[in-house]
């Protein structure tokens, strides 16, 4: 009987599949089931963020940095307020660095509820995403009721930020982050024991920590692999060094790690908000900023961490009011760098779960 | 056999907390037919707000709200009258390009426009997308807001010498200190 001939094949992943977020698109060289080659195509979302930034003047840049990130808008509103207040020496009040942090660790969870919610609705289980976006609705509407958006928010500001909370928003906040801080232990007790989730989540995708550092993997995926980092403690910004609050850490690196890891940090985050709903001073919400903002030439950098790894923008200023180059760091583009390591041996659904794990976001690749 | 067994728990385990919303109220509503109250805050659609008295419009075309837009959806035509006064004569806003950012409202020092909390302005047509002045002000009719004192305090000596900018697509004016010119300096 003569030997079947076998050869490659090619499948092309999105870029409109589900469990591709958005529009990548992945070309997969399959050899049978397995997938032997994974080759990322960027750029079907590319909006040149950052050369429109550069025909804007600074404080019409933030509500395009909006769209850069939308899943923590916030965070985009704040990176590069801090960029232009470390280029313009700001002095920011402290019930507006008191707001941010709160603003910004709200979204932190907002962020990684989706991502739990999208994750085990790629694995197979729709529950979790209805429960995830149920509990999500909470900090939306804290954020309406604040800054009149849900999505888009516009709210952190050079100097401070744009309005100051209604007097209804401490007690729904303390409500809010109280349910889900109960919440987030019924997701662990619907997935976790679940010997499909399992199955399907427990040593799969290994990232070795030497790998994830040497492709610039940063956030919730290099900590799951081994490497304590985080910019909040490390690098610490706004007013982090006053909270006290663990960085969770899980050593073995595959999709459960990373799964586990941004549940766990949800409840640090509920830790900080709490913490600075306590102490949350009265006063001044925004520093006197000119409306004709012209920070000193020069270039700065400023980073944060954001739900999805180090998030950076880099201004380089030469004393008017646009600047002339504004570049952002995404963590998902170094995340999506990292996925063809991952074409040994896998089959196509364990993609869909490394995928998913990683909590990729296309407009932060794309810009 | 050890495996089947911890199925079945962790199956009874998740059938418990999905169970527990059985009995409980839906969290979401019927769109079209009952609708979520809208935060007072909420931006929507960009409305100009008219006096309460005369019904007038608010506006003074000092062009600050222009000038705030990051993506260009307001046009105002607004020359000089014979009194040397702005006379506005065009206020459009191009709605499929407004990206509801809000700077417009912060920039106006006049309650002239507002980002009220309606929605619900879909069309069939891409014309209808851009809103002249007189739909805007009609449907800001009844949108409620606080008017705010419409003489400002003596401005700031340096405030004054700012130019003004190339952005005006009206001949520049000259430095006669008109009421809208003063906000410049300060945010």
């Amino acid at each position: 009987m003569s030997a079947v001939r076998t050869e490659e094949f090619m499948v092309n992943m999105g870029p409109h599949h589900p469990s591709t977020h958005g529009v990548c698109r992945l070309l997969l060289t399959m050899d049978g089931e397995k997938v032997i080659k994974i080759e990322p195509y960027i750029g079907y979302l590319h909006r040149s963020i950052e050369k429109i930034c550069e025909n804007r003047t600074y404080h019409q840049c933030i509500p395009i940095l909006d769209r850069f990130e939308y899943v923590t808008a916030m965070s985009c509103n704040y990176v590069f307020s801090l960029a232009a207040e470390k280029l313009a020496q700001i002095e920011v009040p402290e019930r507006a660095e008191y707001l941010r942090v709160i603003m910004l660790e709200l979204n932190r969870i907002a962020s990684h509820l989706i991502f739990f919610g999208t994750t085990a609705m790629d694995l197979g289980a729709l529950t979790p995403f209805l429960y995830a976006l149920r509990e999500r609705e909470y900090i939306m509407d804290l954020f309406e009721m604040t800054c009149g958006q849900r999505l888009t928010y516009n709210y952190i500001r050079i100097g401070g930020v744009s309005r100051d909370i209604p007097a209804e928003f401490v007690p729904k906040c303390r409500e809010a982050i109280k349910i889900i801080d109960q919440k987030v232990d019924e997701y662990m007790a619907l997935l976790n024991g679940n010997p499909i989730w399992q199955k399907r989540t427990i040593g799969v995708g290994y990232l070795s920590p030497e790998l994830a550092v040497a492709y610039g993997v940063s956030g919730p995926i290099l900590r799951a692999s081994g490497v304590d980092f985080d910019i909040r403690r490390d690098d610490p910004y706004s007013i982090y060094d006053r909270f006290d609050f663990e960085i969770p850490v899980r050593p073995n690196g595959d999709v459960f790690d990373r799964y586990m890891l941004r549940l766990d940090e949800i409840k640090q985050s509920v830790r900080i908000i709490s913490q600075a709903l306590d102490g949350l001073p009265e006063g001044e919400i925004k520093a006197k900023v000119p409306l004709k903002f012209k920070p000193p030439a020069g270039e700065v950098y400023s980073r944060i961490e954001n739900s999805r790894g180090e998030m950076g923008v880099y201004i380089l200023s030469d004393g008017t009011e646009k600047p002339v180059r504004v570049k952002t760091r995404g963590g998902s583009y170094n995340h999506l760098q990292v996925l063809p390591e991952f074409a040994t041996d896998i089959l196509i659904a364990d993609l869909v779960a490394i995928f998913a794990s990683f909590d990729i976001i296309m407009p932060e690749v794309d810009r | 056999m050890l495996s089947i067994v911890k199925g079945i728990v962790e199956l009874v385990r998740g059938m418990t907390i999905t169970g527990k919303h059985l009995g409980k109220h839906a969290v979401t509503l019927q769109y079209p037919e009952e609708k979520w109250p809208m935060p007072e805050r909420s931006r929507g659609i960009v409305v100009l707000l008219s006096d309460k008295e005369t019904g007038a419009l608010n506006c003074t075309a000092c062009m600050l709200c222009m000038r705030a837009c990051p993506t260009a959806a307001i046009t105002i035509d607004a020359p000089r009258g014979e009194d040397k006064k702005r006379q506005l004569k065009v206020f459009q806003l191009d709605v499929g390009i407004c990206c509801f950012c809000g700077l417009c409202e912060e920039a106006c020092n006049f309650s002239a426009i507002k980002l009220a909390t309606k929605y619900e302005f879909s069309t069939e047509n891409k014309e209808d997308l851009v809103w002249d002045m007189h739909k805007l002000q009609e449907v800001g009719r009844d949108v409620p807001y606080e008017a705010r004192p419409k003489k400002k305090p003596a401005p700031k000596p340096e405030s004054q010498s700012q130019p003004p900018q190339t952005v005006n697509p009206v001949a520049a004016p000259e430095s006669e200190s008109s009421e809208d010119e003063k906000k410049e300096g300060e945010a």
